[in-house]
């Protein structure tokens, strides 16, 4: 258990009471079959997503992460970085378990700073599955486009802040 | 059948991901590195199952506190710079996955919210939603690597719906339920 994780049942159980304070036993039970549903659609996909993402860290040579998007490759670690990380399918669960191979392998903070927000806003699958057909062809091109700079900029910007981080990438010999 | 695919269409994919890949490692590094693949996925599988427990249980919970209609007054074309924040701090705080946000986010575009507070409200829970970051990001990669990351993503939000105010693509918001996702 780490502190975030204490941290967040803390507040799922205060913000549960909170709902049962307002809404009475009602609210609650609504609450809590919402959760079950949740937990009825998103379990399974992380049983199959972890060893996913597993298997796939298994295939990745260590080097290219290295030689691609290591800290010396710069801004065109940052660009290959922006380029990819939409490419990278499924959730947090398949993504942050494959930015941590990466590092693992030797790369950069901000080449994973722009993957990671590449991933956030780019993300390929999650535009194909949920936001075109939710909300059409024309609003996904208008996101596509506000969004297709951002992953290079906080990339950008991580490099600049990266000198106050210096344990952002303690992870070396974990 | 259509709709079962469709419905289960993440898990297919990824299930058939995961087999392809297992199959790779298993014919180009043997059984053994399938065996360690797997040994290593079943802690991570401990250590974020609470999380995902608790970040469904806010997620339920918020959801009977704040019926996100009541916020899109706030996010209309006329909004500006206010408008953005607010989209942008509702993006932050909204838990869950895209199967909780999308219906929301559909929610917020009938009930007035405009292009750009909506581009910014997707931005900004996809990229800085602090759930995903307390039950990710910080357990794996690290406090110190998950603040740089946040304090480079968190003007973006904001950056990509004042864009999209000025993208020359007509929108029309989604009107009465049309083809709402099945949730």
């Amino acid at each position: 258990m780490t502190g975030g994780q204490v941290l967040l049942g803390v507040a799922a159980l205060g913000v549960f009471l909170l709902a049962i304070g307002r809404g009475g036993v009602p609210a609650g039970r609504r609450a809590l079959r919402d959760t079950g549903e949740s937990i009825a659609r998103v379990l399974p996909v992380m049983l199959v997503a972890i060893p996913m993402a597993a298997f796939l860290s298994q295939l990745i040579p260590p080097q290219l992460a290295a030689a691609w998007l290591g800290p010396e490759s710069g801004m065109t670690g940052v660009l290959v970085a922006s380029a990819v990380g939409g490419f990278i399918p499924g959730g947090p669960f398949v993504s942050f378990p494959l930015v941590l191979t990466f590092i693992k392998a030797g790369a950069g903070a901000p080449q994973m700073v722009a993957l990671i927000t590449a991933w956030a806003i780019l993300g390929i699958h999650r535009v194909l599955t949920w936001e075109l057909p939710v909300l059409g062809p024309r609003f996904v091109a208008i996101r596509l486009i506000s969004g297709a700079a951002l992953p290079v900029l906080a990339g950008a910007a991580a490099q600049v802040l990266l000198p106050w981080f210096p344990h952002a990438l303690p992870v070396v010999g974990r | 059948m259509p709709g079962f695919l469709r419905r289960h269409a993440t898990l297919l994919i990824l299930s058939a991901v995961a087999l392809i890949a297992a199959a790779l490692v298993w014919t180009t590094q043997g059984p053994a590195a399938v065996n360690a693949a797997l040994g290593k996925a079943w802690p991570l599988l401990l250590m974020v199952l609470p999380a995902m427990l608790a970040g469904l249980l806010l997620a339920g919970s918020l959801k009977q506190l704040i019926p996100p209609g009541a916020l899109a007054q706030w996010m209309g074309a006329e909004s500006g710079w206010r408008g953005l924040i607010v989209a942008a701090l509702a993006g932050m705080a909204t838990p869950g996955g895209p199967m909780a946000t999308f219906p929301i986010v559909l929610v917020l575009a009938r009930a007035g919210a405009d292009r750009g507070a909506v581009v910014c409200y997707i931005v900004s829970w996809a990229l800085n939603g602090l759930q995903r970051i307390l039950v990710w990001e910080v357990p794996l990669l690290g406090a110190d690597f998950a603040l740089l990351r946040l304090l480079c993503g968190l003007p973006l939000g904001v950056l990509a719906g004042m864009i999209a105010r000025r993208v020359p693509i007509a929108w029309t918001r989604p009107e009465s339920p049309l083809a709402a996702p099945r949730r």
